[in-house]
């Protein structure tokens, strides 16, 4: 298994995926012009043609055996560029008297586009069949290494945007108490819109003051940061790497939105630059993949999990197999982290 | 006789008998003694200053039962709402969501915090014993206030307000109250209602949200009771709107009462008050006439009386030697008359702003 850069031939497997993620995964939808349109944009930003911030890394898993899409991940450059870009900040606002001996905190969402140019990971989809042998990690995590390794590309911070909390029927409470006031659609519509990427009409519909969240019903406030349940591997991972929750939720269904600067990145920090060698003899490795690497050129841009790690000589040793589904050879170099 | 005048310090134990049978029990006339005779002096030294703009005097009256020798009611006049602190109400507004790319437009409702009405004169305080209710002295009681107001303009605003009790259920909860206000205060209606009225309200109004309130998130017990009269004051609401008052787009805070107002040139009481000299003849002998409002023309000795309004063919207002006496006035002097009756008025709804 390997990532490597989504290419234009990958239509078809893309739609797939499409089909297979269903509601809640905004990013994306089951529309082919669409996804032909993400392809080709994705296409240009590994070549580098267009700049920097503009620019959307689209990553596919692919079975380097059958050639199947086994899963997908994205990283945006720079988000809120182009469109706005919105969140919740959860916040306290204190109601205090003296004379009344009275101080009470009021949870309040105030509307805010504080991420404006930050760097997300997102788009982040694996199918049932392959969420074995660390899969799901290697598609988290080898986007750090992306990042690490074209760091210059990027700016300070990065966030994730965590899927919420939904009940038996797929409605999201949230949604229900809040949103569906204001948006004159179902969930799935305006969410469906907005994976389009036709979020205009969030800015143009929504309240724009504070929400007292004493307002909201219990079942909403409950909602407020939460995750849902299939979404929680995936939270886990990016903590670990050392993303925080910081008070910032989605509008439409409240699920939190997780953040770090990059610099702070665990995979960022301890991913280094090693020099290969490929053996000649098939050599050892560990049962369970314990050592990530990724190539160093972007059109080109592989990762994979290895046998081993460096040697004492900080020599990367790799078996054929592996070097192959890299495409490196001895005398190149590989960015290696341990997980 | 009926007569209402200035309050003065012998009226406290007849004041907090009023503020203690209010329904529902008001903010601004708490039953607390050391409030109502600080209100008395604070009416008193009002009415003893020269003023020649509206500040931060209040002027008191009761309604005093001459026969009974029983204060019947009382009334304040706060020349300015928020003289020396804001007046805080409920604006409503619509705010307009559209979206030209989905073809939908959707009004919003809101309520934001507003101090627009503090520069109005506040009519306020108003507290009438029950056995009265249904009779001419409920217009005396309100109305004499005009009749003040019209003789010393320039204590006064141009713009004239008054702020409805708002609507209770029946265990005296406030619905709007328990929607909004209770989840800065932890407090129930009646408790912050009596705190207010002892302490300030606007000291209360600042631990209130600041930011504007969506009204689809309120609940619709409270959306109903937006700009509701309390039902007993179903009858004055209705008076003073035929009097030409016009309801306006703020609501009181806590219970969401609706605040009426009018620039005084407007009400009726103004316009068709004219001043006549007097004519004293035995009660006997007076004509039948329509009732009217009469009042002196003194300041700390102000009079307010219903009685015939009964026109010589000369225009001199024939009066009682009792109404007379009571009024403090002889042959020859003037008098202000405005009619009792009003015009039957619509519901009147001023769109505009203050």
């Amino acid at each position: 298994m390997r990532i490597r850069p989504i290419a234009r031939g990958d239509l078809d497997g893309l739609q797939r995926l499409a089909r297979e993620t269903g509601v809640g995964f905004t990013s994306l939808p089951d529309n082919r012009d669409f996804l032909a349109g993400k392809i080709e944009s994705a296409a240009r930003a590994f070549e580098e043609r267009v700049p920097a911030e503009e620019r959307l890394y689209f990553f596919v898993l692919e079975d380097d055996e059958t050639g199947e899409l086994a899963g997908c991940c994205a990283i945006e450059a720079q988000v809120g560029r182009e469109v706005p870009f919105y969140h919740y900040r959860v916040g306290t606002l204190a109601h205090s008297s003296v004379q009344l001996d009275l101080h009470r905190t009021i949870d309040t969402l105030f509307l805010s586009s504080d991420h404006t140019g930050d760097a997300e990971v997102a788009s982040l989809y694996l199918r049932p069949e392959y969420r074995r042998h660390r899969n799901g990690a290697l598609l988290s995590k080898a986007r750090w290494l992306f990042m690490a390794q074209f760091r210059s590309g990027f700016p300070d911070k990065v966030l994730a945007e965590m899927r919420g909390k939904f009940d038996a029927n797929g409605i999201s409470p949230f949604w229900q108490c809040l949103g569906s006031h204001f948006f004159p659609m179902d969930f799935n519509e305006a969410d469906r819109l907005t994976g389009l990427g036709q979020k205009s009409f969030i800015g143009e519909l929504m309240p724009k003051f504070p929400i007292y969240t004493p307002f909201l019903t219990e079942e909403a406030r409950a909602c407020i940061g939460a995750v849902h349940d299939d979404t929680r591997p995936a939270l886990e991972m990016l903590k670990k790497e050392g993303l925080r929750w910081e008070g910032y939720i989605d509008i439409f269904d409240g699920g939190p939105t997780v953040e770090a600067y990059i610099d702070d990145v665990r995979a960022v920090r301890h991913s280094r630059l090693c020099p290969v060698e490929v053996a000649g003899s098939e050599p050892e490795a560990t049962e369970r993949p314990a050592w990530l690497v990724a190539t160093t050129e972007m059109a080109d841009f592989r990762a994979a999990w290895v046998g081993r790690g460096p040697g004492a000589d900080g020599t990367l040793t790799l078996s054929d197999t592996e070097a192959r589904r890299l495409g490196v050879t001895t005398g190149d170099s590989l960015r290696v982290l341990e997980t | 006789m009926l007569v209402v005048r200035p309050a003065k310090p012998a009226d406290l134990p007849g004041l907090e008998r009023l503020a203690g049978t209010a329904t529902p029990r008001l903010t601004n006339l708490p039953a607390h003694r050391d409030r109502l005779e600080e209100r008395i002096t604070r009416s008193q030294r009002s009415l003893s200053r020269d003023i020649e703009f509206p500040g931060d005097e209040s002027y008191t009256f009761v309604l005093e039962d001459l026969e009974r020798g029983e204060i019947a009611g009382t009334a304040t006049i706060r020349a300015q709402a928020g003289a020396h602190e804001a007046y805080y109400t409920y604006r409503q507004e619509t705010l307009i969501h559209a979206s030209q790319q989905l073809n939908v437009r959707r009004e919003v409702q809101t309520l934001s915090l507003s101090h627009e009405v503090s520069e109005a004169t506040l009519l306020c305080a108003l507290s009438l014993d029950p056995r009265y209710k249904g009779t001419s002295a409920e217009s005396l009681l309100r109305r004499s206030r005009l009749m003040f107001i019209a003789q010393y303009p320039e204590r006064f605003a141009e713009l004239l307000a008054i702020a409805f009790p708002g609507y209770l259920d029946a265990d005296g909860e406030s619905p709007f109250w328990n929607s909004v206000g209770r989840h800065f205060f932890a407090r129930g209606y009646q408790e912050m209602n009596h705190l207010a009225g002892v302490r300030s309200k606007s000291f209360i109004a600042e631990v209130m949200p600041q930011f504007p309130l969506y009204l689809p998130l309120l609940t619709p017990a409270a959306r109903a009771a937006i700009g509701r009269e309390h039902p007993a004051h179903e009858s004055a609401l209705a008076e003073m709107l035929a009097e030409g008052f016009a309801r306006s787009r703020h609501v009181d805070i806590f219970d969401a009462g609706p605040v009426i107002k009018a620039e005084r040139e407007r009400l009726a009481t103004f316009r068709h008050s004219t001043w006549h000299p007097v004519r004293i003849r035995p009660a006997t002998a007076l004509p039948d006439a329509e009732p009217a409002l009469i009042a002196n023309q003194k300041l700390e000795g102000f009079r307010c009386v219903v009685a015939r309004y009964a026109l010589s063919p000369t225009g001199q207002l024939m009066l009682s030697p009792e109404h007379a006496a009571e009024l403090g006035v002889e042959e020859g002097r003037a008098v202000l008359a405005a009619p009792l009756g009003l015009p039957d008025a619509d519901d009147a709804f001023d769109e505009g702003e203050l």
